[in-house]
């Protein structure tokens, strides 16, 4: 319970946050995307951190929500509320399908079948002219704003939600990693055959991480949609921009952890953020470089992410405080 | 009454022949030590029995239930799991979450926590419940895989090797814990090297040999035996003596 109280102060000042930045600014936009990225590297951690599986291919969920929710808006007036519980159901059904071939393998391999099934679905949603729109893209129609429609006039609303998302999948991820599936998982990750023979059904567990994160992604694809307004399938089914971009923020941050992704998305997304500002009008190329070395001054200071140093600035802490 | 019925087990390895036509059964309550040379076939047997590996044919009944083709968390569900000759402990882990995922298999977290720490009392490591798995020595991580095995509540228990680099003192121990386990009912296959405890502590010894079951007796009768002796303890009396 004592831990409970920094943690609720945290969400309040982050909730509060919104207000002080101007809404039509560019920060707060910066804010909202944070939020957003750090959900979906929780999100990732159920497989990436828990069952210690590196997929590089959550964009196709992610992408799938999106364009999910956003069909449904364009074609039949649906609510992208609705759309996004869709987009769930279908993100995490293609979880469960990609899981099936890819659970076996591991490490290396069980990467680059996931990045294959990522760009697979990139290039389809290239392709589906008639549902997607193509490389062109699709727009989120304008309709009158309203919370039950999904649709503000500033970005608040869309920061406040990104927030209560970030909330909710980290209270999922926290459920998990102490619970009987995250037992399960850490001893998958750590012996699959000695899990099996004191009774673990590997196959089965694998599964439903797979699915639960896949869905997670899915639904987060809506709240993006909704927040770019505008988006193509180079963008949502990204290896760079998504996939390799959430298990980075994970990574840096410390994966397996509940605050690994929260710490990494913030440390992350405005990082790159300030290196386009500046350096992006110096020369082509320079913002990449430097947020590069950054990340890997990063890995090789921290390499089992930024979770450790704030492990280690507690343990001197609670030293000097205590007698 | 029999609880595990082994017929005509065989599997085949490409050119080489790991189990043959093995044929034994088991009654509840009994204590079964397998011996046999390196490479005669026990952990390939054990793994067989718990559905890591698949036998080219013959089958395996335990307590009436035919475990073709059941995966080893279904076999570990119906009561029959094993322990890892290499010692095979989730070594990031605490002790305790080692053997408290055992406990999920019939418990909740919270009911899984208490069933385990009752197995590592049982076999005396509840001190260092909290130490992580990897840094125990040798022994202790030996036991620690004996309490998980413990902790799914089994029927039928498989110990491949759990004295291994154990003194006098804690091969007495954990000798004096495989009989307090028969006497709470469960049946137990030992494979174990050390031929004094095993004539010691099992009632019947099953002899492998070239994948094949030599002989199957009381300790008695298969020290006996002359193929025994011929197969095995001659050629290795000098290490059985030790």
């Amino acid at each position: 319970m004592k831990r409970c109280l920094p943690l609720a102060a945290v969400i309040v000042l982050t909730a509060l946050l919104p207000l002080l930045l101007d809404p039509r600014g560019y920060w707060i936009r910066v804010l909202t995307i944070t939020l957003l990225f750090a959900a979906m590297a929780q999100a990732w951690n159920i497989v990436g951190g828990l069952a210690n599986q590196t997929s590089l291919g959550h964009a196709a969920f992610f992408g799938i929500g999106a364009y999910t929710s956003t069909v449904l808006l364009l074609k039949f007036g649906i609510s992208p509320w609705l759309g996004m519980v869709a987009g769930g159901v279908l993100g995490g059904l293609a979880a469960f399908v990609i899981a099936i071939p890819t659970m076996r393998l591991q490490g290396h391999y069980f990467a680059l079948a996931t990045l294959a099934f990522g760009e697979v679905m990139r290039v389809i949603a290239n392709v589906w002219t008639s549902l997607t729109g193509g490389p062109s893209g699709l727009s989120v129609p304008f309709v009158p704003p309203s919370f039950a429609a999904y649709s503000f006039k500033l970005l608040r609303p869309h920061a406040w939600i990104a927030l209560v998302a970030l909330v909710i999948v980290t209270a999922i991820f926290e459920a998990i990693r102490r619970g009987a599936m995250g037992y399960r998982l850490r001893a998958i990750k750590q012996n699959a055959a000695a899990a099996e023979v004191i009774g673990v059904d590997t196959t089965r567990v694998k599964l439903q991480a797979a699915v639960i994160s896949g869905a997670l992604i899915a639904m987060l694809g809506t709240l993006y949609a909704q927040v770019a307004v505008f988006f193509d399938p180079d963008t949502v089914f990204s290896i760079a921009g998504i996939s390799i971009r959430i298990a980075l923020i994970a990574i840096i941050g410390g994966v397996g952890t509940a605050a690994g992704p929260i710490l990494g998305a913030f440390f992350i997304i405005p990082l790159e953020e300030i290196m386009n500002d500046l350096l992006s009008s110096r020369a082509a190329g320079l913002s990449q470089l430097v947020f590069g070395i950054i990340l890997i001054s990063v890995i090789l200071w921290q390499p089992r992410g930024f979770i450790t140093v704030f492990g280690s600035l507690r343990a001197r802490l609670s030293r000097t405080v205590s007698p | 009454m029999t609880i595990l019925d082994v017929r005509a087990v065989s599997r085949r390895f490409g050119g080489l022949q790991a189990l043959s036509e093995v044929m034994f059964s088991v009654s509840r309550g009994e204590i079964v030590g397998v011996i046999g040379p390196n490479g005669a076939g026990k952990t390939t047997l054990f793994s067989t029995l718990v559905g890591l590996i698949r036998p080219d044919s013959g089958t395996v009944t335990l307590d009436g239930r035919d475990l073709a083709g059941l995966k080893p968390h279904r076999v570990a569900s119906l009561g029959m799991t094993k322990t890892f000759q290499n010692v095979a402990l989730f070594a990031e882990s605490s002790v305790l979450d080692n053997v408290l995922t055992a406990g999920l298999l019939h418990h909740g977290v919270d009911a899984a926590r208490g069933e385990a720490l009752n197995c590592l009392d049982r076999v005396g490591l509840r001190g260092v419940a909290h130490k992580q798995a990897g840094n125990l020595s040798f022994p202790e991580r030996a036991r620690v895989e004996l309490a998980r095995a413990l902790c799914t509540a089994p029927k039928v228990l498989l110990l491949d090797e759990v004295m291994a680099a154990l003194n006098h003192a804690e091969m007495a121990e954990i000798m004096q814990l495989i009989r307090s386990l028969r006497d709470d009912g469960v049946t137990l296959l030992v494979v174990e090297h050390h031929m004094r405890a095993i004539m010691n502590v099992c009632d019947r010894i099953l002899v492998l040999n070239f994948g094949r079951l030599l002989a199957d007796g009381t300790p008695e009768q298969v020290a006996r035996d002359p193929l025994v002796i011929e197969a095995y303890l001659g050629r290795s009396r000098e290490a059985a003596r030790r």
